[in-house]
């Protein structure tokens, strides 16, 4: 039971994982993006459109990635090119995409929210052999596809990219310090698109996790919330890859525990999803509390 | 934040009054007519491509918001919520103040005015109404009063905040409906209706506009006069223009703040509670269709000018009633409204080349620079969250 538990957290981390790494790269360089959503919602369209089309999850993995960046990049220029305000380009385009996806649904797929796609492969399931039977290991490291895979390698890539690559360090120096990254010579609103489109593929693989995972369909519901949870997360952790995931995989965790306290009874399933937000709240007011300690300045 | 920018378009200098009205206004239409027009063609691709002749489609829209006496009153109906998001949102961003929780305090207000409703069966309809409505204040002041003292005291950023309180209040409110509000013989999770006494009459039965949008302008007068004559609307402004300078000064920058975020969540709870009583007579999950978003768009639209809220409330709102009905005749999902509503959304804030040219010739002429936006000053705010 507690393997089970377990097993569900880490599913349910998986797409959470990888749009709130995207999203905390993007943070770093000074946007925020709350457009992950919409693109994880993209995404997981396309990875399930290209799987059935090729029979292949690769193909969708890499359609739904490309697909998230593009939207990524979409929103993330207007917002860098245009001056505008992220967080209304990022509710509206949630609003966009979410339009765009019922209409075509409705129009070109002749359904009403749900697409079953026939021929389509699901990410396979990789069993370590060996492992697999052991108790507390097996549910951690067994059976999983390979995002799951790919989310667990990335936090210490990016650690690493932010730390020890000239983009990442171009990155950060955009996000803490626009003014003077520019006069340094360094394009920060190309530096922030580059980073849109890291932060769109990598939520179009969230929704690829969610289309291509466990399932095996798209829904135009399906991503319900994710990408604002995923928000939380990287505000949760920082921005910083490692804590982000722990946020993560807590959520995870949090969602796994509603499901089955809702076949149980109980807790009410409405206030646990309150809980990554509640989550967020109490950081930034602690942040908060701490940065007035600090500085004797009037807060305005 | 520079210090040229003023977000209040009622600050401009006598220069720039004494234009003519073309010139003086011509920013002000390109900003509202570009991304509508932007949008609109966005949807005609869209259509374009789905098969459907745009002109027509369009043409039939317009027929449907406006083309009777009851579709105009189903567009105002429609209107109506829209005012309330648009005027709450108007409200604090005049202070400088970006919520994003109108939505949250919108659908608390609708739950408590439900709650309040199903009890004041006996009470005369206008104290059952007036309950009612105060509930839905209080309850929306009650969502907003977090953001804004953390915002008053510690400084927290308050978009992240407000945005989280909204899915926070979603959840509580789903739960206080299951577990204490539930309408016994109910499928989906729905309060029971409000009595007959605390319900606003529709001003033109069987249609369905009601008391609501008498209520909604009424405020709209208020916030007008309150703008250009109380000294809390100037105090707003100046806050909201320059907020260091207001401190130097000795303004009460903290009770702005807090005013500003409280007094649009209670223009928001009032604007649920209204659409309670007027429109749906319950609540149920799923009450507010992103209507403190769509006031977001609009307010900015409006850059926060009474009247503008109020004819941009009434273009969504006839998007909203025409769409409802047009794919009743032609097979056109609604979604095509969630696209040109995202589209003005995202457009609304972005700044296009033409008032930025028009903006830097100004300049040059030595007067004024036009009302920037207050997203700036919000993603100001944004760099420095952590």
């Amino acid at each position: 039971m507690i393997d089970n538990l377990i097993n569900a957290a880490l599913v349910f981390a998986v797409p959470l994982v990888l749009a709130a790494l995207g999203g905390a790269v993007q943070r770093r360089s000074g946007v925020v993006n709350i457009g992950l959503e919409g693109q994880m919602l993209i995404g997981a369209l396309f990875g399930a459109i290209l799987s059935g089309l090729t029979g292949n999850w690769l193909a969708g993995a890499a359609a739904g990635a490309l697909a998230g960046a593009l939207v990524g990049w979409l929103m993330t220029a207007v917002i860098t090119r245009l001056s505008a305000n992220p967080i209304i380009v990022g509710l509206g385009l949630n609003i966009v995409v979410f339009g765009l996806v019922g209409y075509v649904l409705r129009t070109v797929f002749e359904v009403s929210g749900t697409l079953r796609i026939p021929g389509l492969q699901k990410l396979p399931e990789l069993t370590i052999p060996g492992i697999a039977d052991v108790p507390f290991l097996g549910a951690v490291l067994s059976g999983k596809d390979p995002l799951f895979w790919l989310a667990v390698v990335l936090v210490p890539v990016l650690a690493w990219t932010f730390r020890n690559t000239s983009w990442g360090i171009r990155l950060r120096a955009s996000g803490a310090s626009p003014a003077s990254t520019t006069s340094l010579g360094i394009r920060t609103n190309s530096v922030r698109d580059s980073a849109g489109i890291v932060a769109g593929a990598l939520a179009g693989l969230g929704g690829v996790a969610l289309s291509l995972g466990a399932v095996g369909l798209f829904n135009e519901n399906m991503t319900a919330g994710r990408g604002y949870v995923a928000l939380a997360a990287f505000y949760f952790g920082r921005s910083h890859p490692l804590p982000t995931a722990l946020a993560c995989l807590l959520f995870g965790f949090f969602d796994a525990l509603q499901i089955r306290l809702q076949t149980g009874g109980g807790v009410s399933a409405d206030l646990i999803q309150t809980i990554p937000y509640i989550a967020v709240v109490l950081v930034l007011a602690v942040t908060g509390f701490r940065r007035s300690r600090r500085s004797s300045r009037v807060a305005v | 934040m520079s210090t040229d920018r003023s977000i209040v378009p009622g600050l401009e200098t006598a220069a720039l009054r004494s234009e003519p009205f073309y010139r003086r206004h011509l920013p002000l239409i390109a900003r509202v007519g570009v991304p509508v027009v932007i949008s609109l063609l966005v949807g005609a691709v869209v259509l374009a491509a789905s098969g459907f002749n745009p002109l027509s489609i369009y043409s039939m829209l317009g027929r449907e918001a406006f083309g009777s006496l009851d579709r105009i009153d189903a567009t105002l109906a429609a209107t109506t919520p829209l005012i309330f998001t648009a005027l709450a949102a108007a409200f604090a961003y005049r202070a400088g103040i970006f919520t994003v929780g109108v939505e949250g305090s919108f659908a608390f207000g609708g739950l408590s005015a439900a709650v309040v409703g199903t009890q004041v069966g006996g009470l005369p309809p206008v104290l059952a109404v007036s309950a009612c409505l105060a509930a839905g204040l209080l309850a929306g002041a009650l969502v907003a009063l977090v953001p804004a003292l953390l915002r008053a005291v510690w400084g927290v950023d308050e978009v992240v905040t407000t945005l989280m309180l909204n899915f926070i209040v979603s959840g509580v409110s789903g739960w206080l409906v299951q577990s204490y509000f539930l309408a016994e013989g109910q499928a989906n999770s729905a309060t029971g209706y409000v009595a007959s006494a605390a319900e606003l009459a529709p001003l033109n039965p069987p249609n369905q506009t009601n008391g609501g949008l008498l209520i909604a302008l009424a405020l709209v007068v208020v916030y007008a006069i309150w703008v250009k004559k109380s000294t809390l609307g100037f105090q707003f402004a100046m806050v909201g223009s320059a907020p260091r300078f207001a401190v130097a000064q000795g303004l009460r920058v903290r009770l702005v703040i807090i005013t500003a975020l409280v007094g649009a969540g209670a223009i928001g709870g009032i604007g649920g509670a209204s659409h309670t009583l007027g429109i749906v007579h319950r609540y149920s999950e799923g009450f507010s269709a992103t209507f403190g978003f769509t006031g977001i768009a609009i307010a900015l639209l409006a850059r926060f000018n009474p009247v503008g809220v109020v004819v941009g409330a009434i273009l969504f709102g006839a998007l909203n009633s025409a769409g409802s009905t047009v794919q009743l005749f032609v097979n056109i999902p609604i979604q095509l409204i969630d696209i040109l509503q995202g589209t003005v959304m995202i457009l609304a804030v972005a700044q296009f080349a033409v008032p930025r040219l028009l903006r830097n010739r100004r300049k040059r002429r030595g007067a004024t620079v036009e009302p920037a936006d207050i997203p700036q000053a919000a993603e100001k705010k944004l760099g420095d969250t952590e």
